[in-house]
């Protein structure tokens, strides 16, 4: 019974977890949108594989900072899909500015 | 499309592969395994593999989607039904097709045709031109022979499949024939296969005999994105090493084309076993592995046939065949010929 209700608590827990996760991606996504724009108007390219690195570096720095059951490579292995829909994302806001 | 990069493939490698395909428009999954990278590709772009394959540090480059739509099972998930009349092809109904090689004689087809309708064939095939004649000039019997055919298949209530060589021959055959056929050295004759889409009657396509599932699929391609969708699809044999066949049936052609397309498949065991003795046996095993039908030489006078006649069969030949393919069809929900069936008072 007290298992039962653990689990159910730690469920809770999660959905919580995943609303600031959500709302975070959110944030995250509407940076890469402006940063898509800046790209267009700068004529840089979308894909800039010396950020992604960066970006990588970076985060597994701060995970490895908090000492916690994810490893680095975990880390750097969400974060490429992240950024493969960053990507995506000013694909096709660059797709629009194009066409207009 | 799925790029497999080589083990220890450096940075700059993988990001190039990146680079380039975003570049193309494409939008890229990037896996990190433990010794390969992996990049996932999907889009709307157009990217030829064989170029991405060539690129530094590329492995191998996987296609997952195939080069054909209008033909794949996934553009149309239902079975293609196609209409002549009151004949349904790629129903439940097993259609078998039968006929000579080539129209020789008025008597000849008669005989033919009405052997071929007692069995329980429902379309009549013969050869009008003979398969080396020039494109221009009419060789064989020509339009009479088209003329022979046409009154032979209304006299027996059949419908009627011919062989078109070219292009220039579809007006003429068109006037005559239900269905024109393909023959398997003109699987790619790609002028003559747009030509076909833009004609509204069935065709009946060959597979090529040294032709992959793909490139025969590809050649539908070309009739159905002319506009035409009624393409039946017929296996008839391909190149092997093996000598003792004139070429080798590949039955397994049924269950594949049927799960990539929509398309009816029908299966000419004459052309590919060569040899009357060896037909029925792949006739019934093409029946029991789903076909949509069959297309079979039937002579009235094999041995003294002007053409193919070692792979013809005697009309009671066909008749003994129809009545074993009666017994097949129902074991795997499908019925053939049911007319004949009820006219003769058989049990149901």
């Amino acid at each position: 019974m007290a298992a039962e209700l653990n689990l159910e608590a730690l469920r809770e827990e999660i959905d919580k977890i995943d609303e600031v996760i959500v709302r975070l991606l959110d944030s995250r996504a509407r940076c890469a949108y402006a940063i898509g724009r800046l790209k267009h108007e700068l004529g840089k390219p979308i894909y800039e594989p010396q950020r992604e690195k960066d970006v990588i570096a970076h985060v597994r720095q701060v995970n490895e900072a908090l000492g916690g059951p994810l490893d680095g490579e975990v880390i750097a292995r969400f974060y490429e899909r992240i950024m493969d829909e960053m990507r995506r994302i000013q694909r096709i806001e660059a797709e629009k500015n194009a066409g207009s | 499309m799925v790029v497999v990069m080589k083990e220890g493939a450096s940075d700059p490698q993988v990001e190039a592969v990146i680079a380039h395909l975003v570049e193309l428009g494409m939008d890229v999954h990037r896996s990190t395994g433990a010794s390969r990278i992996v990049l996932g590709v999907v889009g709307g772009g157009t990217v030829d593999p064989r170029l991405i394959e060539l690129m530094d540090g590329v492995h191998e480059v996987l296609r997952i989607t195939q080069p054909y739509k209008l033909a794949s099972r996934t553009f149309q998930k239902e079975d293609t039904i196609i209409t002549i009349g009151d004949l349904r092809i790629g129903g439940d109904e097993v259609i078998v097709i039968a006929g000579p090689c080539s129209a020789e004689s008025e008597a000849q087809v008669h005989a033919t045709a009405a052997a071929v309708k007692r069995a329980g064939a429902k379309i009549l095939r013969g050869g009008a031109f003979k398969p080396r004649s020039s494109p221009y000039s009419f060789q064989g019997m020509g339009e009479q022979g088209l003329q022979l055919l046409r009154e032979g298949a209304t006299a027996h209530d059949l419908k009627l499949v011919t062989e078109v060589m070219d292009a220039s021959q579809i007006e003429v055959i068109g006037k005559y024939a239900d269905i024109y056929q393909v023959g398997a050295r003109n699987m790619q004759n790609f002028t003559l296969l747009r030509e076909l889409g833009r004609t509204r009657k069935p065709i009946l396509l060959k597979r090529g005999i040294a032709a992959t599932m793909e490139e025969w699929l590809l050649s539908a391609e070309y009739i159905l994105s002319g506009g035409n969708k009624d393409v039946i699809l017929c296996e008839r044999g391909i190149r092997t090493f093996e000598t003792f066949t004139r070429n080798t049936l590949d039955l397994s052609a049924i269950p594949i084309i049927k799960e990539l397309s929509h398309l009816p498949i029908f299966v000419d065991p004459s052309h590919g076993m060569g040899r009357r003795d060896k037909v029925a046996p792949m006739a019934r095993a093409a029946v029991a592995a789903g076909a949509d039908g069959l297309i079979i030489e039937v002579h009235n006078d094999p041995d003294r046939a002007l053409s193919d006649g070692a792979q013809s069969m005697f009309p009671a030949q066909f008749d003994r065949l129809m009545a074993e393919l009666r017994i097949i069809a129902p074991a795997i929900g499908r019925s053939i010929c049911l007319e004949p069936v009820a006219r003769r008072g058989w049990a149901r």
